[in-house]
């Protein structure tokens, strides 16, 4: 039936969609250069637009309850296009998560060792996203609690910090860019940190209950989503016009605090932080790809493909793009394209035709 | 694939390996075979067996009336109380039996009679198989073999020599109880029935060790703790093959969850009252003969933190003690790491003033920095190995040499930097504030220090992620380690990083006791 | 789980260790191996190259001790030029003086000369933007003459000059007669359609042999460059507006013309509200400010209602005097120092966008509506001045 045998309860899932949520702050950037102050209102809209999609991954999972997202796919689209679909799904975490290794590996490179060599920050932090997967999702799910505690520690101190820098009328012209813009910056923040959650559908199949889990899962998405926000406030606050410039905003806003002589210096605090809710995002991409995988050709565990995955994603990660300019603009340009389909448009196709077709029908005995 | 071929090829030799030996085992010692009717065989087939050791005395005697019936009794020389022999084994069956009636209805070649009606000792029982008859005599009893009868009588009339009831030297408090365990088993036990009058408190026996026959008990609260628990634990134990059983840490390492994770997942202790603490609590104590250390299973990763002084004093005091605790254990494994990630990788993080400090104390040192922090925690750790063992009346000059030529001499030769020394210190300080997990600080320490040093922060990181991940996913007889952190339980943080007053504890740890009993309630200790 | 993967563990340790050691050298350098800059001057060169670099660098003393300055000319640091067609290249050419690449991460100062703020500083600020270990809390100052000068000038007291620099900087509060500007505050300015960005003067005064530094006025730019400067009193009149004036001295004439009171300001509070009515710009500033009665030179008691009234007109009018002078000279430079079109631009979105590109013609047009309440609120410790009091009062 199911390859992992580990249990998660709904409060540990909240804290993992809170995490992985939190986990893409560094990726409101890519907003920030194209709707500058409106920002919060952009993650605002981004989350309202992407609500009911997610909702649509709870209830899919919540009506297949136990069952995994391959699993799933073939149940709905029959044995053929179930792979079909599948296979897509697998290559999506595959290219995301090598995307989101080399996110950590720019984020040090520029900002904080930049003499390092890229490669082995690369291996490093793969080993250890495969030795935290191979541990199987129970204890990562354990763990979670601790990582978002560590993450809202930091924004959250961070704010009062600041608070003297801070200019409130940096907000003021509100609704000044025009629709355009405010459209495509709704289209990212709604795809990437919040339409990424759809590689929970390969983990709500290890919940032990679904009883509540509508209201969890919803309350560790808002939690995350207000992370990013208070995030966002911060940095349009502190750095008013110049926000557009910075290749990160996070980190030139904690290089301005300044009180006394101790408080001086903090910005490795959130590179830390940063780091660790990048590392809990890219691990719960990890486990959805070998798992997913792993089902797909019917092994009986998973444990085997998490090797010869992580040295393939560390070859993606290093060689896929030529510099984080590259980076920026294919995200933000064809990253988009190629997930609507998948964040939008399948599952709530699939749980369409779930509906319709009765389904799931477990005296057929498919998929189980 | 290969792993799974691997691991099938390791089972069935194992299961050949167990089997041979279970054979050598009942080949080997043909001892179980009953006692002989006739006196001198008996004798004789003894001498044998004990190869004529030079301290198994062997007294015969006749008794009865008309001086009818031969006896012998048998023991080790230096293990049997003499005074108590003679006294109450003799004296009754020589002299006592001729107070008796010609007729009197006795029958002198039956063990029970003469156990039951002529010897005035409490602690005596019957065996029939040389087996046992060797293994009491071994352990300090004295047999009484009589001419005619195919049992022998075992009087457990041993004095034993042990050490006396003294405080602890590792477990020293400012606030309660100096007792401690003693060499003695059932001294130590003696001292936990003091503190648990309770009824339901089963003392298990169990025997270990082929050569050693090591006295193992297990202790619990039948009403308390959780059957699968001690289930698990007697399954382990007799799991165990080996010649002798020295100290608890030899059965420690067998029954641990996993060898080769650095944390301790039993606990041990010396002290009466933190052992029926944790009794009370639902967990089970093995005390083994021989060394005054108690087990502890199942053990958290907290309770390292936890001393029992704690709950002796008051809450405000015990919080602040504890937090410190915590601190000196991050800063004891953490310290040289960071101190070599931000003076190698790191320098804007550290402001100023303190940077050119730091420059100018290590202007003269010809090493690097990781260089430079390594040599001195290994100074610093031949310095605490030899403290141990030094005689004590060198222990004072080693101590101020060590100080002043390690510290003073270095800095001002301009091996060692300043700074370094202060860093290094604190750090072998704090590590001794937490006992229980030195062995496991001392590895982090190194492991984190070489991180720091290759990859500066980014691996120091790494290393913690790796650690928490390895703690996480560790059980310790079925219970996660790092529980109540970990699997969250905001209920059970009550007692973990601060001490809440008594009255607020009202509940055990709920992962310990067993479920459906209805002992949520009343203090744990 | 762990005990079964012993083997693949070892050798996956072993990989890593090789790894690693194979990899060479991974970014980090030893404390000895940098050179710690702390101030960082930049001027126009005559001869070869553009730019003349000067870094101030900390030079550690070998004593394993601080404290020890010893005797003679023993300076903790040292003054290193370079030159080059560009900052990046000038700072790399440091390193044949040096033999080590600068670090940069706790430069407390950058100083540009006054013919490079001339000439437009937007050739040179991008390098101090960009390199990663800039910090954006430096700040940024403008040398009367050049910065070299500046950086030689040894202090009394702290002992490198671009630290004391930074200190003189911070203590704008004292008299609000300059004001602290960093890099980002700076930036902020330069990518502003309408505002002037400014930096604070520094000047070398020749005193016998000790060359003292005095920072005190601002440099007014204009997209960059360098169009003129505001005074003491000027100063204090844009930091009004701005609400950021946080103690001072002004002296008021005493009631009865005899000498003068003079007032330390305790606080001060500014709001601004522009106006825009009928292609009218109208900018209504509302000063409250509370003062003390530090000291009086006249024998006359100034502790009455009466005296107070006459000495918070006086010291409004004052305040209103220094806004308009600042005003004026912003008027004079054609530049808006006080912000006004972002004010504008904030409350007005649609219109701002016509305004924008004329906002230079516009701005000397701009009417200023002053409203000034100050209030003394306390005396110190004397009731009374300390004199034979003739007949009371």
């Amino acid at each position: 039936m199911n390859i992992e045998k580990g249990k998660i309860t709904g409060q540990q899932l909240l804290f993992l969609i809170a995490g992985f949520v939190q986990g893409s702050v560094l990726l409101i950037d890519f907003t920030v250069g194209i709707t500058e102050h409106q920002t919060w209102m952009v993650i605002l809209v981004g989350l309202a637009v992407s609500t009911p999609f997610f909702l649509s991954y709870v209830m899919l999972a919540k009506r297949f309850a136990g069952m995994n997202l391959v699993q799933i796919n073939d149940m709905v689209y029959g044995r053929f296009l179930g792979k079909v679909v599948s296979l897509y799904y697998i290559f999506f975490f595959l290219l995301t998560l090598s995307f989101n290794i080399r996110d950590v590996g720019e984020l040090y490179i520029t900002f904080l060792m930049p003499d390092t060599p890229f490669v082995l920050l690369l291996v490093v932090f793969t080993a250890t996203c495969a030795y935290a997967v191979s541990k199987g999702i129970e204890v990562l799910a354990r763990v979670s609690h601790l990582f978002v505690f560590i993450g809202i520690f930091v924004i959250i101190s961070t704010f009062p910090l600041l608070l003297d820098q801070m200019d409130f009328s940096n907000f003021l012209p509100f609704f000044e860019l025009p629709f355009g813009k405010i459209f495509q910056g709704v289209h990212i923040v709604s795809s990437v940190p919040f339409g990424e959650t759809v590689v929970f559908l390969a983990i709500m199949g290890s919940l032990n209950n679904t009883e509540h889990v509508i209201k969890r899962t919803y309350s560790g998405l808002l939690i995350g989503a207000a992370t990013l926000l208070i995030v966002a406030v911060r940095n349009i606050a502190v750095l008013g016009k110049t926000q557009t410039i910075w290749t990160s905003m996070s980190f030139q806003s904690i290089r301005l605090i300044d009180i006394g002589t101790i408080l001086t210096r903090l910005d490795f605090l959130v590179g830390i932080a940063q780091t660790v809710l990048i590392f809990l995002k890219c691990s719960l991409f990890f486990y959805a790809l070998a798992v997913s995988l792993s089902q797909l050709f019917g092994l009986k565990s998973y444990l085997p493909l998490i090797l010869p995955l992580a040295g393939i994603e560390v070859v993606i990660a290093a060689t896929v793009f030529q510099s984080p300019v590259d980076h920026a603009m294919i995200t933000q340009n064809a990253g988009i394209i190629y997930s609507i389909p998948l964040m939008f448009v399948i599952p709530l196709l699939s749980l369409l035709i779930a509906k319709i077709r009765g389904l799931p029908k477990f005296e057929r005995g498919k998929g189980t | 694939m290969f792993r799974y071929i691997y691991r099938k090829i390791r089972c069935s030799l194992l299961k050949n390996i167990e089997k041979r030996m279970h054979q050598d085992a009942l080949a080997g010692k043909n001892n179980s075979e009953p006692i002989f009717p006739d006196l001198k065989r008996n004798l004789e087939a003894i001498k044998g067996i004990l190869h004529n050791s030079s301290d198994v005395t062997i007294h015969e005697f006749n008794f009865g009336h008309d001086r009818r019936f031969k006896g012998a009794v048998i023991f080790i020389n230096s293990m049997a109380d003499k005074g108590e022999i003679n006294k109450n084994i003799l004296e009754p069956l020589m002299y006592g039996a001729l107070l008796l009636k010609k007729d009197a209805d006795i029958d002198f070649t039956d063990i029970d009679c003469v156990r039951k009606n002529l010897i005035p000792i409490t602690d005596s029982r019957k065996v029939t198989l040389f087996n046992d008859l060797i293994e009491c005599l071994l352990a300090g009893s004295t047999i009484l073999l009589i001419d005619g009868s195919k049992e022998a009588l075992v009087i457990n009339s041993g004095k034993r020599e042990s050490r006396a009831i003294d405080e602890p030297v590792t477990e020293v408090v400012v606030r309660g109880p100096r007792e401690g365990f003693n060499e003695n088993v059932n001294v130590s036990i003696a001292l936990i029935r003091r503190k648990i009058k309770d009824p339901d408190l089963c003392v298990e026996k169990m025997i270990i060790g082929d050569k050693s026959k090591t006295d193992v008990y297990i202790v619990y609260i039948k009403s308390v703790a959780d059957p699968k628990l001690i289930e698990e634990v007697r399954r382990r134990l007799n799991r165990i093959k080996i010649d002798a059983i020295l100290e608890s840490g030899y059965i420690e390492q067998f029954i641990e969850d996993s060898s080769y994770s650095i944390f301790p997942t039993v606990s041990n202790s010396e002290k009466p009252d933190r052992v029926a603490a944790k009794i009370l609590e639902g967990r089970a104590a093995i005390l083994v003969d021989g060394t005054p250390f108690a087990l502890i299973v199942p053990m958290l990763f907290i309770e390292s933190f936890q001393s029992s002084e704690d709950y002796y004093s008051r809450p405000f005091h015990a919080s602040i003690m504890r937090i410190v605790r915590f601190l000196s254990y991050i800063i004891s494994i953490l310290g040289p790491a960071i101190y070599v990630a931000l003076t190698v990788f790191h320098q804007e993080m550290i402001p100023t003033q303190l940077l050119i400090s730091i420059a100018e104390g290590r202007e003269k040192v010809p090493f690097p920095a990781i260089l430079e922090a390594f040599l001195m925690m290994f100074t610093f750790d031949i310095l605490r190995e030899a403290g141990v063992r030094l005689p004590k009346s060198v222990g004072q000059t080693i101590g101020i040499v060590g100080a002043i030529v390690l510290g003073q001499a270095s800095v001002e030769a301009g091996l060692i930097s300043p700074i370094m020394v202060i860093v290094v210190s604190a750090t072998a300080i704090a590590s001794f504030t937490v006992p229980a997990q030195t062995d496991s600080g001392t590895i982090l320490r190194y492991i984190y220090l070489v991180l720091a040093g290759l990859a500066g922060g980014f691996g120091v990181i790494m290393g913690l992620l790796v650690t928490l991940f390895h703690m996480a996913s560790l059980r310790s007889f079925g219970v996660p380690y790092l529980w109540p952190v970990v699997p969250f339980d905001f209920s059970s943080l009550k007692d973990v990083f601060i001490r809440m007053p008594l009255w607020k504890l009202k509940k055990r740890t709920k992962v310990i006791v067993y479920d459906g009993s209805d002992s949520y309630k009343r203090n744990p200790g | 789980m762990g005990n079964k993967m012993n083997l693949p563990i070892m050798k996956l340790i072993l990989w890593f260790f090789m790894l690693f050691t194979l990899s060479g050298c991974f970014g980090g350098r030893e404390i000895n191996d940098l050179e710690i800059v702390i101030g960082i001057g930049v001027d126009k060169n005559e001869s070869a190259g553009n730019i003349l670099l000067t870094a101030q660098i900390v030079k550690e003393n070998e004593t394993g001790g601080t404290g020890k300055d010893g005797g003679g000319e023993d300076k903790a640091f040292w003054n290193v030029n370079s030159t080059g067609n560009s900052i990046f290249e000038a700072v790399r050419q440091i390193t044949h003086k040096t033999g080590n690449r600068l670090f940069i991460s706790h430069n407390q100062a950058v100083i540009f000369g006054k013919d490079i703020a001339s000439e437009g500083l937007e050739k040179y600020i991008d390098f101090f933007l960009r390199a990663h270990e800039m910090r954006p809390t430096a700040l940024i100052l403008i040398a009367e003459d050049r910065a070299s000068d500046v950086m030689d000038a040894k202090p009394e007291t702290k002992k490198f000059p671009a630290v004391n620099i930074e200190k003189l900087v911070e203590s704008y509060a004292f008299t609000s007669h300059l004001y602290k500007v960093n890099m980002k505050d700076f930036a902020s300015c330069m990518m502003s359609d309408t505002k002037a960005p400014m930096a604070p003067l520094v000047s070398v005064m020749q005193d016998k042999e000790n060359k003292d530094i005095y920072v005190s006025g601002l440099a007014v730019f204009k997209k960059g460059r360098m169009v003129g400067k505001l005074n003491e009193d000027e100063v204090r009149g844009l930091l009004w507006v701005l609400g950021k004036v946080k103690s001072g001295v002004i002296t008021v004439s005493s009631p009865n013309e005899q000498g003068s009171a003079v007032l330390e300001i305790l606080s001060a509070k500014s709001k601004v509200t522009p106006e825009l009515k009928d292609k009218r710009i109208v900018m209504h500033i509302k000063i409250k400010e509370e003062s003390s009665l530090s000291e009086q030179t006249t024998t006359e008691n100034l502790a009455t209602d009466s005296a107070f009234e006459r000495m918070q007109k006086a010291s409004a009018e004052i305040i209103r005097q220094e806004i308009l002078a600042a005003f004026d000279k912003s008027k004079e430079l054609n530049a808006d120092i006080f912000g006004f079109g972002e004010m504008l631009h904030k409350k007005y979105g649609n219109e701002w966008k016509a305004l924008k590109d004329n906002w230079d013609d516009l701005y000397p047009s701009v009417e200023l509506k002053i409203d000034v309440e100050s209030k003394i609120i306390k005396t110190d410790l004397l009731k009374k001045p300390a004199w034979q009091s003739e007949g009371g009062k």
